[in-house]
């Protein structure tokens, strides 16, 4: 054995933790004074942080208003295509009962739009709307080129389908002289989204920038003319545009359109009081059998949640509980049973 | 000259010796030996092509055709290519390693050197360049490569030995005879090359190695036939609901997205959204799960290679998996299937103890009080003072040589009858040691324990036997060689000593000898029955000893009716044998010798442990029934505690049936007394009687040799040999053919569907470590041919243990819990898309990022599973080995089946539904914590994967049981590398590079940031978590495995102590056996009466003895005829046309 001492050597594996399967190691075991205590914590946090959803769900003010059939001349109007240079303009009044404290935020809602679809959802060009390559629209088809084969910028489905409706809310203080409820446009799109993903092309005069370009065919206005009064606000970098395009998860949705601008009466919120909104109305929903609304509404530490999470919070810490507790009875009622070892 | 030799494509073959030319005209193979797949140049055609021959490879390459179809395309086509290179590449590396080292050992083979007569002169030739037709010069201790004709040697008579151990294991030497015509050519060993390369014998036999699969292998495919099947029919619901969304809602959406002309029609939709799901849904059957379980299995290969419990330092031999991807099914083996000589003997046989004149030497058992006053009863004895000694030989009771020193003449004539009366034949060294040449390893026991005693076998020629007895040379004349036979079961020598006396010495079976003794013996007999018996109880290999003198006169008679004998053509053998009988009669008895064939360490306690993991042990051997059966006993896998012991041995298929049925009644009768069960239909009678087997009590064992065997294989009997041996508790099956051996493995594989297992060490056992689940090889022996052909190998039986119980129960415990999380992922990480079609108008938009599924598998959760697959351990090795009864799941199949699968589908759809709609309900009228909206795609998506790679981390922590640094920075390492991964890829840079790859910019900043998200995040995981605790806490409170209890009191017992061994004890049993032992083959008695194998320094005297030509010849045909079970036998030379 010895002459061969070097040759044993050199095949004698290795006497590590690792090849011998050895390594140090916790071997999890599900023990019963874990499991139980585990589930105990998990139960008290589930219910709390359910009750606390729910109530904080409970204290947001909201306030929701479909206007397709109230609008139902202009939803008519609009079933039609050829009309869309006619304006239809709607006004609804409403009543609010309480006042709206704090930051009131109005969105647009859309039922049965599938801004979900496969090919809806790809068809726009991110490198486009970087404002790199206005003529780079390979991805946007249907919606890619005009008839004549000019690019159409933006191009796409999602850019052709805007929600192109103007909301206005009124006030009205004292029954005759509605007030203009001033609201914020900015900060109602995301910072990266408009800092970042989109970018207009590089020019000091955007229609010069946008040559060679055509508007989509649902569009009244090329794209840099979307906001007459605001010239920042044109193009690529529209807020409306961009929230648009920022495509939802969902048929039913509703997207930021405006935030109060908390001046005048309305540092504290929206008071209780008379209000309308005044709706051009353009975005045709009733072809598609969509509905849609505008929402005014406040918000908590956890955002515009809605009831669905506090409740499912709720339930699951009940069902852990009670788990818990037919755990621990099952779990005393076997502790003398026979086992494998016992039994020796 | 011409050689020629049947071949099922040549007829005939022609060689002009040493005549390239001519021989070159037949485009002959060359010599190279090719065993490598590939070569540079072909390796990447080649490996692709058999690489997309797999199923799973064409399905994926299939899948990345529909994508690059845009009107189906739903995915991107990176999400496919990307694991499909990875994989690829992964095999392709493995593979190309794998030639390189076939390259490298042709390589050596081919380039070893031989001596070629070219122009008429030797040259030195490369053997890949040896051409047929060549003359070859060999040398002593040559390699040869390649198969030779031999021409001539330098031995007497043109013999040469050869060894076969590369071709079939076996290390004795074989004798080779030279044709006669050519044997007086040349004085060296010169040899003609007959066939090469890839023709010779050894290529041609080695065959195509039947692809294993495992058990786990073949349900794998079922089910993922079964998930393709699951696919379709999402697919065809999904692609009805598109069609029905179509026609009832997509309609009215064409303002917004409308469609070409051809695809107006809602069913055409309809059927393009079918395969876009096909595409989306491949996710359940991953690529990456084959690839993963080629690197788990790899890894324990790995364990297995590197297991220092495995290492035998005596051969400096490691185990060694030679093939990766079995590894689990040694999880499941349920029959044991072992060769006996070399796996569960060492093949050694030791000289034990003796009994000389009724008198009992040798070491003995303790707790026999009488015998306990032997001095140092420990130590071996010291034959330094004998110069001649054999040193390696050991024997421990000091009073056979005090009875040496004494001068008793029966120990003297005993040992002399052990130095006169065998077959083996003596050589010096260079050293000018004795070294014997011994063809049966029992006579070479006796012979050198005859030799340390004193009596020393010097030499032999022909006629004559030269013994040192105590310094003296004394040359006895050897008068009569009285061969061995299997009938005879005896040997015995008639010489004639210096003083003139003629004595006939034997040795035989005690049964066969004691029957010959002269009544005179009585007493004697006696005792020498009781030493036997207790010999045979330990399981030592007996052999009765006996002596006859004879006068001159009555000699000479007989030895004329011999010769005259000799000189009949017919009923020679009759006479012959008749002469004998008449002669070794009157004998009288000297004692007994006790051989031991050397059991390998650890066998009956690893028989024993086997037993209790419920594994059947069968023994297969060519050996003799007694031998087999003293085997039996000595590894106690046969008692005296057994209910009956079957022996079936009849030689007409009548016998058998008749045998096997009286088997059987008698196994039913002793449990069911009334049983009429004999008419229903065999295959009725299969499964009422596999009912039965259950409440059969007692053990059984069952013995049948080789011509029952082949019998009993045939079709009708084989159900009811099958059904008794698997009732019976042992089988041990005797004289078997290496073909039989096969057939028996088949017979248990195909009719039990049950999972075998075959260790052997030689060329016999190739065919039944091919035809077996797994193959074992004893490795560290010189011949590899069994090890070539296994799947593992290793230096001694008692690995199998650790091999079964240690790595082969981790292999499937941690498959199973592989393959289990897997799937669940899988369905969970997929079946969203299912869910969320009904709400994107089966539109075939996918939950996730296209990135994230293509990386989820391969990147995000391979590693913990991975780490799971490869490292876990639910109890540890010591625990596996001391309770053998944890490795019934695997056997039963446990841990993963049909049942399991869908356990784990189940589980799978319940977490994707967690995962959908608790999101989905929370993200309804939903908005961010700036009034901005965050129900939208993105953030949704974000969302669900971040959810689903927490959900699946948080259950293989749950899974993994051995929790090692590695699996903690796998598992936290895999979440690490998603965060970072999700912030990278919705960084603003590189989506400055790529806008319309990563359009996810911005994401994570703003949704990851909302409380309520993280809140949905938290509730999902706790959701799909809480059920899979309860039921396993349930599970482990109220029906623990085994398992679980030995955790559990490992646990409580954590610090102290160690849980004691639980080793069964051996037991030995004693009963009265025929344990006699003649392992060699008749015939060796012919040689060397006849001179042949003696070197001419001793020169054949001329005398009565001698054979006539014609008789020499016959004695070749005879000795090849026996040699049977050799692999390449003389008898091809005998088609030689001259």
């Amino acid at each position: 054995m010895k002459r061969t001492s070097e040759e044993s050597q050199s095949r004698l594996p290795d006497n590590s933790a690792l090849k011998q399967q050895q390594l140090p190691a916790y071997r999890l075991q599900l023990t019963a004074t874990g499991v139980l205590s585990g589930f105990f914590a998990t139960g008290v946090f589930c219910l709390g942080v359910g009750i606390i959803l729910i109530l904080s769900a409970k204290s947001i003010k909201e306030i929701e208003i479909k206007y397709t059939k109230i609008c139902g001349n202009c939803a008519k109007l609009r079933e039609d295509a050829t009309n869309f240079d006619k304006e239809c303009t709607c006004s609804i009044p409403f009543y609010l009962s309480e006042t709206m404290q704090g930051n009131v935020y109005m969105y647009y809602k859309l039922y049965g739009f599938y801004q979900n679809l496969y090919r809806y959802i790809l068809s726009r060009s991110n490198s486009q709307l970087m404002g790199t390559d206005l003529k780079d629209v390979g991805t946007c088809a249907p919606f890619s080129r005009s008839h004549d084969g000019t690019p159409i910028a933006p191009c796409g489905a999602i850019a052709n389908s805007i929600f192109n409706d103007t909301i206005i809310l009124s006030y009205n203080l004292n029954s005759s002289i509605p007030i203009e409820v001033p609201m914020l446009r900015s900060g109602i799109t995301w910072w990266t989204d408009k800092y970042v993903k989109f970018q207009n092309p590089r020019s000091k005069n955007l229609s010069i920038a946008f040559a060679g370009t055509t508007k989509p065919p649902s569009w009244a206005k090329p794209v840099y003319e979307l906001d007459q009064e605001d010239p920042e606000n044109n193009g690529f970098l529209n807020d409306d545009f961009i929230v648009w395009m920022r495509a939802a998860a969902f048929p039913t949705f509703k997207k930021l359109y405006r935030r109060l601008n908390r001046i005048q009466y309305f540092t504290e919120g929206l008071p209780a009081g008379n209000y309308s909104f005044n709706i051009t109305y353009n975005f045709p929903v009733t072809r598609f059998r969509g509905e849609k609304s505008v929402v005014l509404s406040t918000l908590t530490w956890s955002g515009g949640s809605n009831l669905f999470l506090g409740l499912a919070y709720t339930v699951t810490g009940a069902v852990t509980w009670l788990a818990f507790f037919s755990m621990m009875a099952i779990h005393l009622m076997l502790k003398d049973r026979k086992m494998f070892f016992t039994q020796q | 000259m011409f050689c020629s030799k049947k071949k099922s494509l040549e007829v005939e073959r022609i060689v002009k010796a040493n005549d390239r030319e001519y021989n070159e005209k037949f485009q002959y193979a060359d010599n190279r030996i090719h065993t490598s797949k590939y070569n540079i140049l072909t390796f990447l055609p080649i490996n692709l092509f058999e690489q997309f021959q797999r199923v799973a490879n064409a399905y994926f390459l299939f899948l990345l055709i529909l994508q690059l179809i845009p009107e189906i395309s739903s995915l991107t086509w990176f999400t496919t290519i990307v694991p499909l290179v990875l994989v690829i590449t992964m095999t392709a590396v493995k593979d190309a390693t794998d030639d390189y080292f076939r390259h490298k050992s042709d390589n050596q083979v081919n380039n070893r050197l031989s001596e070629v007569l070219i122009d008429s002169k030797l040259q030195n030739e490369k053997w890949m360049n040896v051409k047929v037709g060549d003359v070859i010069k060999l040398e002593n201790n040559q390699f040869v490569a390649a198969d030779l004709l031999l021409l001539s040697s330098s031995e007497p008579h043109g013999l040469c030995y050869i060894e076969t151990a590369e071709l079939d294991g076996e290390t004795n030497l074989k004798v080779r005879h030279a044709l006669s015509v050519t044997s007086e050519l040349g004085a060296d060993f010169s040899r003609l090359a007959k066939f090469d390369g890839p023709d010779t014998k050894l290529m041609q036999n080695s065959g195509k190695t039947k692809f294993k699969r495992t058990s786990i292998d073949k349900l794998l495919n079922t089910l993922v036939l079964w998930i393709f099947g699951f696919l379709v029919c999402l697919g065809i619901i999904l692609a009805i609901g598109n069609s029905i969304w179509e026609n009832q809602v997509g309609d009215q959406f064409r303002t917004f997205l409308f469609w070409n002309e051809r695809e107006k029609n809602s069913v055409f939709s309809g059927f393009l959204t079918f395969w876009s799901y096909i595409i989306i849904l491949n996710t359940v059957v991953p690529i990456s799960l084959y690839v993963s379980m080629e690197v788990i299995r790899l890894g324990h290969s790995y364990f297995i290679n590197w297991d220092r419990k495995m290492y035998y330092s005596g051969k400096s031999t490691p185990a060694e998996a030679r093939t990766t991807t079995l590894n689990e099914e040694l999880g499941q083996i349920e029959y044991v299937f072992s060769d006996k000589t070399g796996t569960l003997t060492q093949n050694i046989m030791t000289f034990k103890k003796c009994s000389i004149n009724g008198k009992i030497y040798g070491e003995v058992p303790e707790g026999m009080g009488q015998k306990t006053d032997i001095p140092k009863k420990n130590e071996p004895m010291d034959f330094s003072v004998n110069l001649q000694a054999d040193r390696t030989f050991q024997f421990f009771d000091h009073r056979l040589m005090e009875s040496v020193k004494l001068g008793d003449s029966k120990v003297y004539e005993f040992l002399r009858l052990l130095a006169l009366c065998h077959t083996v034949m003596s050589e010096e060294n260079s050293a000018g040691q004795l070294i014997y040449q011994v063809q049966s390893p029992d006579e070479g026991a006796l012979v050198t324990a005859a030799r340390n005693f004193g009596f020393i076998f010097k030499s032999r020629t022909p006629d004559t036997i030269t013994v040192e007895e105590l310094g003296t040379l004394v040359t006895y004349q050897l008068l009569a060689f009285l061969d061995f036979n299997n009938i005879r079961k005896r040997m015995s020598v008639i010489v004639r000593n210096p003083e003139g006396q003629i004595k006939l010495y034997s040795k035989g079976a005690d049964t066969i000898l004691f029957e010959k003794l002269h009544p005179s013996n009585e007493d004697l007999l006696t005792l020498t029955t009781d030493h036997l018996s207790e010999f045979a109880g330990e399981g030592l290999r007996t052999l009765a000893i006996a002596y006859r003198d004879l006068d001159d006169k009555y000699f000479k008679e007989w030895h004329k009716m011999l010769e005259d004998a000799n000189t009949l053509k017919d009923e020679r053998d009759e006479r012959i044998a008749g002469l004998y009988e008449e002669i070794e009669r009157d004998l009288m008895l000297l004692g007994a010798t006790a051989v031991e064939d050397k059991l390998q360490e650890g066998v009956t306690e690893t028989i024993a442990s086997l037993s209790l993991a419920n594994i059947k042990i069968w023994v297969l051997t060519g050996d003799k029934q007694e031998t087999a059966i003293n085997i039996g006993y000595a590894c106690n896998m046969l008692t005296d505690d057994m209910n009956d012991v079957f022996i079936v041995a009849g030689n007409t298929a009548v016998e058998v049936r008749e045998e096997l049925r009286k088997a059987k009644e008698n196994l039913f009768g002793q449990n069911r007394s009334s049983s009429n069960g004999h008419v229903v239909f065999e295959k009725q009678q299969l499964e009422l009687d596999s009912v039965v087997e259950e409440t059969i009590t007692g053990d059984y064992a069952l013995i049948i040799n080789g011509h029952s065997l082949a019998h009993a294989l045939e079709s009708d009997v084989k159900n009811d040999l099958l059904e008794l041996a698997c009732m019976c508790k042992t089988v041990v099956c005797c004289r078997v053919t290496p073909l039989q051996k096969a057939q028996v493995v088949e017979l248990v594989r195909n009719y039990r569907n049950a999972v075998t297992l075959a260790i052997g060490d030689g060329a016999n056992d190739v065919s039944m470590i091919k035809s077996a689940h797994i193959g074992v090889g004893i490795s560290g022996q010189e011949g590899l041919q069994a090890v070539l052909a296994s799947d593992y190998s290793f230096a001694q039986f008692r690995y199998l243990q650790r091999l079964l119980l240690v790595h082969g129960r981790w292999s499937y415990f941690r498959m199973c819990k592989f393959l289990g999380y897997f799937f669940y992922k899988n369905f969970a990480f997929t079946l969203v898309h299912f869910w969320f079609g009904f709400f994107c108008g089966f539109s075939a938009q996918t939950v996730y990022d296209q990135w994230f599924i293509t990386l989820f598998n391969i990147v995000y959760t391979s590693l913990p599973v991975l780490a799971m697959g490869i490292f876990d351990q639910d109890v540890s090795d010591q625990n596996s080995m001391d309770y053998p009864q944890l490795y019934k799941p695997g056997q039963l199949n446990l841990l993963f089946n049909k049942r399991q699968f869908f356990i784990c589908m189940a589980h799978g759809i319940y977490t994707s539904l967690a995962l959908f709609f608790i999101p989905y309900g929370a993200f309804y009228n939903v908005a961010g914590e700036d009034g901005q909206h965050i129900a939208d795609y993105q953030s949704f998506a974000v969302t669900m994967a971040t959810s689903l790679v927490i959900v699946v981390s948080v259950q293989i922590a749950l899974d993994t049981s051995y929790w090692t640094v590695i699996n903690h920075v796998f598992i936290w390492g895999s979440i690490a590398t998603y965060f970072s991964i999700l912030f990278t890829m919705h960084s603003n840079g590189i989506f400055g590079i790529f806008p319309n790859q990563f359009p996810f910019v911005g994401n994570v900043r703003h949704s990851l940031t909302q409380k309520c998200i993280w809140l949905v995040i938290l509730l999902t995981t706790v959701a799909s978590v809480v059920p899979v605790v309860i039921v396993r806490f349930l599970k482990m409170d109220l029906c623990p495995t085994l398992s679980d209890q030995i955790r559990q009191r490992q646990k409580a017992q954590k610090k102290a102590r160690p849980l004691r061994s639980r080793r069964p004890q051996t037991r030995r049993s004693s009963s009265r056996r025929s344990g006699y032992a003649f392992a060699h083959q008749e015939g060796y008695g012919e040689l060397i009466t006849s001179g042949k194998n003696m070197r001419a320094k001793n020169p054949p005297l001329t005398s009565g003895l001698e054979k006539t030509l014609y008789n020499s010849t016959s004695w070749i045909e005879n000795f090849c005829k026996k040699t049977t079970d050799t692999v390449s036998c003389f008898s091809q030379d005998k088609t030689v046309k001259l």
